[in-house]
């Protein structure tokens, strides 16, 4: 088994090889040039015009779009809020997650497996507009969970779970923790068990036996795992839209905004390039460090 | 299968995810209020039980055709995404691609980029070629937000992967194909249908991009339910969502029961 | 279990080839019929049109209407070549069309020569406010709960009474238009005029806390269920839940009411145009305008239409009250929205 850092580095003994493997890539290469390369490349074009060329044919080049993102504290601070609520989200549904896939992947039941997969997947499934309806509901002023608080005399004021940051953060989480369940889960349940019986024999407690050994090995799951749930946290809009009130302001509401109301599709697509450049520079230094930690327990 | 001892630490293991499992389906069970709760309005509490929002979203032909296409285009894309996301992953790790760091990344973009923008994109795109707004554009549009997952999950899979039962395999007379075939799939068989579920719930949930890439008439599930909650915020959304969730789930149960999930879990 | 394997493997291919096979369009042989590419809205509105007036216009002008109702549509239309745009008409408010005629996506004016039936139309609808051709209105004012003791409100000022704070209801500015009309509203009684914004934002201000919304349904239904006591609120909304007798009431405050037009507009690059101006000319015909305006209770803007009773009483369907409603300088707002944007959610931030 290679180590993680190994793998995501290509391989320190196999360096400059390419295997006839590598050929598998070229199916999804070509989805992407056509269907991803392509219109973001549009886009990226469309950001440093004036105007839609298809339409007004005097369109000049410019990098105002650039310049008044950056001079704006609006949208500097837009940028800073939807990385934080993506990191938010992220670090949330993985301490949420991780129980529920380790339990999910050592379940010996076939009927119980099931099942918890279907808990899983079913919140996946309720639709965006209306799990938001049903948050709200929730948290709101007057929702179940303040009315019952209120009823129980734990607290006299409504606390203001909704309309800010964090009752965006809850709603994103409660979407995207069944995505790092189920990326942990495959992960999880391939460790084989007699490893940790192992630890335990050798006299570690439960505990320890985890730490040093499930979670050590699972790592990729949690790399994997987090990832997907920041890039999915960090283009989501239509949930911070609708619990955020005006208090959550988000780069992509603001794409939204410019493509919907301000007809701005410029500016959008310059939006839209500042959010992909900062994510991948995330994604990938993130990557790194992981790697570099993992690097440092060659996983066998 | 000797029975775990109860004992603190199990204890506390069953509560917390009892706790979790109650966070995950806590909104569903308001979501069901909703959809019985027979006010025009999505209200809590409910004022009593009724049928009428399942049987007005089983009535309406709009609804009822935006439901099959869905879950036909989520099938396909399923299929198209699990093939090309699998056939990627084991590139990345085998084919020592240089810059595989990046490319893993670059792969994952679409996920990152709000899919308003992709949408548009795409939009944009076609009118220009000329292809207009087929359905096999929407696929692919759905395809390419799909493909991530299952690369991600697959390569999560074939990180812990033991290469020397391949090398056994082999040195047990099995050709390089038939390794492949015989032990090397099955073995990353739970990462990629772990994606392929992913697939399938996001491009049967998908707003965004379906938004610019469908043509009146012929739209799908969540397309047709934004736009009616933009008129009528009533309960009919609330059982579209309960009927969605019960037929993925059985999309699930029925994967299951073909390729064996429980599979999943154990070598 | 090899047998078990091969059933399962048919089933798997039977079932993707079935799938795979009704995605693909069957080869239906279409007569040579013009085809009209239009937008509508959704909801009652969407119902009548697609149930009863489409088909009816489809049968009598022998073509086909592919009518749109995934909102936004602007966008959509931008990024159409102008030569081939994915509209022949654009149905939307007066402000989105005057940001599509700046953009040269659609044709500024729709004469009687084209439509003989805007020759019967209400002066605000051609007038030089409006970009197209209006077919219906509805007038923005407040709504209120007629349960919560509350005085029936007179001037758009009593949306600021401390009493209301987070219970009244507005629009998310940069995406809704009833809140940009508020907005200018705002700064018309405060200050002096609607292009005094230094007093629209403040008194802005003096509205916190207040609970926002994206779209008009949502408004209605906060309305409905008691979340908002009272609310920026266009008579239609109120008026068309009138089966039900909910305790709500619409209120034309003392300052005056803002006109929310739905306006049509035809595109330039239309293939079809005489089709697209026969369908504006449709659209204002008094029985259509009629069947329309009592489904949603928009008040038309063919001058010829006679509305039942109980729609008559209460709709702007007379010169006199039509003269009542104003109508706000929308090129004006869309050269300043982005900078009004900015502050605006600035304001709201808190």
């Amino acid at each position: 088994m290679r180590s993680a850092q190994q793998l995501l580095a290509g391989g320190p003994s196999h360096r400059g090889t390419i295997t006839p493997a590598a050929w598998l890539a070229a199916p999804a290469l070509l989805l992407f040039v056509l269907f991803f390369i392509l219109p973001f490349g549009i886009m990226s074009v469309m950001s440093f015009l004036t105007g839609n060329p298809i339409n007004a044919p005097d369109v000049a080049l410019t990098t105002r779009h650039y310049v008044r993102f950056f001079n704006d504290d609006l949208y500097t601070e837009a940028l800073w809020a939807t990385l934080r609520i993506g990191f938010l989200t992220a670090l949330a549904a993985l301490l949420i997650g991780y129980p529920l896939a380790h339990w999910m992947a050592r379940m010996h039941s076939r009927v119980g497996h099931a099942l918890l997969l279907m808990a899983v997947i079913a919140p996946m499934l309720t639709g965006i507009v209306v799990r938001t309806f049903a948050w709200m509901t929730l948290l709101q002023d007057k929702g179940v969970i303040n009315t019952t608080l209120i009823a129980l005399g734990w607290t006299d004021r409504p606390l203001k779970l909704m309309y800010n940051e964090f009752g965006t953060t809850v709603a994103l989480v409660h979407i995207y923790v069944p995505f790092m369940v189920l990326t942990l889960t495959g992960v999880i349940g391939r460790i084989d068990e007699r490893l940790e019986q192992a630890a335990r024999n050798l006299g570690a407690s439960r505990l320890r036996a985890f730490l040093e050994v499930t979670l050590p090995l699972s790592l990729p799951g949690i790399v994997a795992g987090s990832l997907l749930v920041f890039a999915l946290a960090i283009s989501a809009y239509v949930t911070p839209f609708l619990m955020g009130g005006t208090e959550v302001l988000t780069l992509p509401m603001l794409i939204y905004q410019q493509v919907s109301s301000s007809f701005n599709l410029n500016f959008a697509g310059a939006l839209g390039v500042v959010l992909l450049a900062v994510s991948l520079l995330v994604v990938i230094a993130y990557n790194q460090v992981l790697a570099h930690l993992a690097g440092e327990r060659e996983l066998r | 299968m000797r029975p775990r001892p109860i004992d603190a630490g199990n204890a506390a293991y069953l509560t917390l995810n009892t706790i979790v499992l109650g966070f995950l389906l806590a909104p569903l069970a308001i979501v069901a209020v909703f959809a019985l709760n027979p006010t025009p309005y999505i209200s809590f509490p409910p004022v009593g039980v009724s049928p009428r929002w399942f049987e007005k979203f089983f009535a309406s032909t709009e609804f009822m055709n935006a439901l099959w296409l869905s879950l036909r285009v989520a099938i396909i894309v399923l299929l198209l995404s699990t093939i090309i996301g699998a056939m990627c992953a084991l590139a990345l790790v085998r084919g020592h691609l240089p810059g595989a760091t990046f490319l893993t990344a670059f792969f994952m973009s679409p996920l990152m980029l709000p899919a308003i923008l992709t949408g548009l994109a795409l939009f944009q795109v076609y009118l220009l070629a000329g292809i207009g707004r087929p359905v096999w554009g929407l696929v692919m549009g759905h395809t390419l937000i799909a493909v991530p997952y299952v690369l991600r999950t697959t390569l999560a899979v074939l990180h812990n992967f033991d290469t020397r039962i391949e090398e056994a395999a082999a040195s047990l007379g099995a050709s390089p194909a038939r390794v492949f075939l015989e032990v090397t799939l099955p073995l990353i068989r739970p990462g990629v249908i772990a994606g392929g579920i992913f697939a399938f719930i996001v491009s049967f949930d998908q707003f965004p991009i379906s938004l610019f890439l469908v043509l009146p008439k012929n739209e799908t599930l969540p397309v047709v339910l934004f736009n009616y909650m933009k008129f009528d915020l009533d309960g009919a959304i609330a059982a579209a969502s309960m009927v969605s969730i019960i037929m993925a789930l059985g999309v699930v149960v029925l994967l299951e029961w073909l390729i064996g999930l429980r599979a999943y879990v154990k070598l | 279990m090899t047998a078990r394997k091969l059933t399962r493997r048919r089933l798997i291919a039977a079932g993707t080839a079935t799938a795979v096979g009704t995605l693909v369009p069957p080869a239906i042989l279409k007569a040579q019929t013009a085809t009209l590419k239009i937008t509508t809205w959704g909801g009652k509105w969407g119902d009548i049109m697609k149930g009863r007036v489409l088909p009816a216009f489809e049968k009598e002008h022998k073509c086909s209407v592919l009518a749109d109702q995934a909102f936004p549509f602007l966008p959509k239309l931008q990024a159409s070549p102008k030569a081939d745009p994915i509209y022949d008409v654009l149905h939307a408010n007066s402000n989105e069309q005057w940001k599509a005629a700046e953009l040269g996506l659609v044709l500024p004016k729709v004469g009687a020569k084209e439509a003989p039936n805007v020759a019967d139309v209400y002066p605000y609808a051609v007038s030089d406010k409006i970009v197209g051709i209006s077919i219906f209105t509805s007038a923005i004012g407040l709504g209120y709960r007629t349960d919560q003791g509350l005085r029936a409100p007179k001037s758009w000022k009593d949306l600021a009474d401390p009493k209301l704070a987070g219970q009244r209801g507005g629009y998310l500015i940069p995406v809704n238009s009833l809140g940009q009309a508020h907005l200018m509203m705002l700064g018309k009684i405060y200050g002096n005029g609607f292009e005094d914004l230094d007093a629209a934002y403040k008194a802005l201000e003096q509205l916190k806390p207040i609970k926002l919304f994206d779209f008009t349904g949502q408004m209605e239904k906060a309305m409905l269920s008691g979340e908002v006591t009272m609310g920026v609120i266009h008579d239609s909304g109120i008026y068309r839940y009138d089966a039900e007798k909910p305790p709500l009431e619409f209120v034309v405050p003392s300052e005056g009411v803002v006109a929310l037009e739905q306006v049509l507009t035809v595109t330039p690059g239309s293939k079809v145009r005489e089709l697209a101006h026969a369908y504006v000319d449709y659209m204002l015909r008094p029985d259509v305008q009629k069947e329309l305006a009592e489904g949603v209770w928009y008040s038309p803007s063919n001058k010829k239409v006679k509305l039942e009773a109980r729609y008559d009483a209460r709709l702007f369907n007379t010169e006199a009250k039509v003269a009542q409603l104003m109508q706000m300088p929308w090129k004006w707002y869309n050269d300043r929205k982005d900078e009004i944007d900015g502050r605006v959610q600035r304001i709201l931030r808190g």
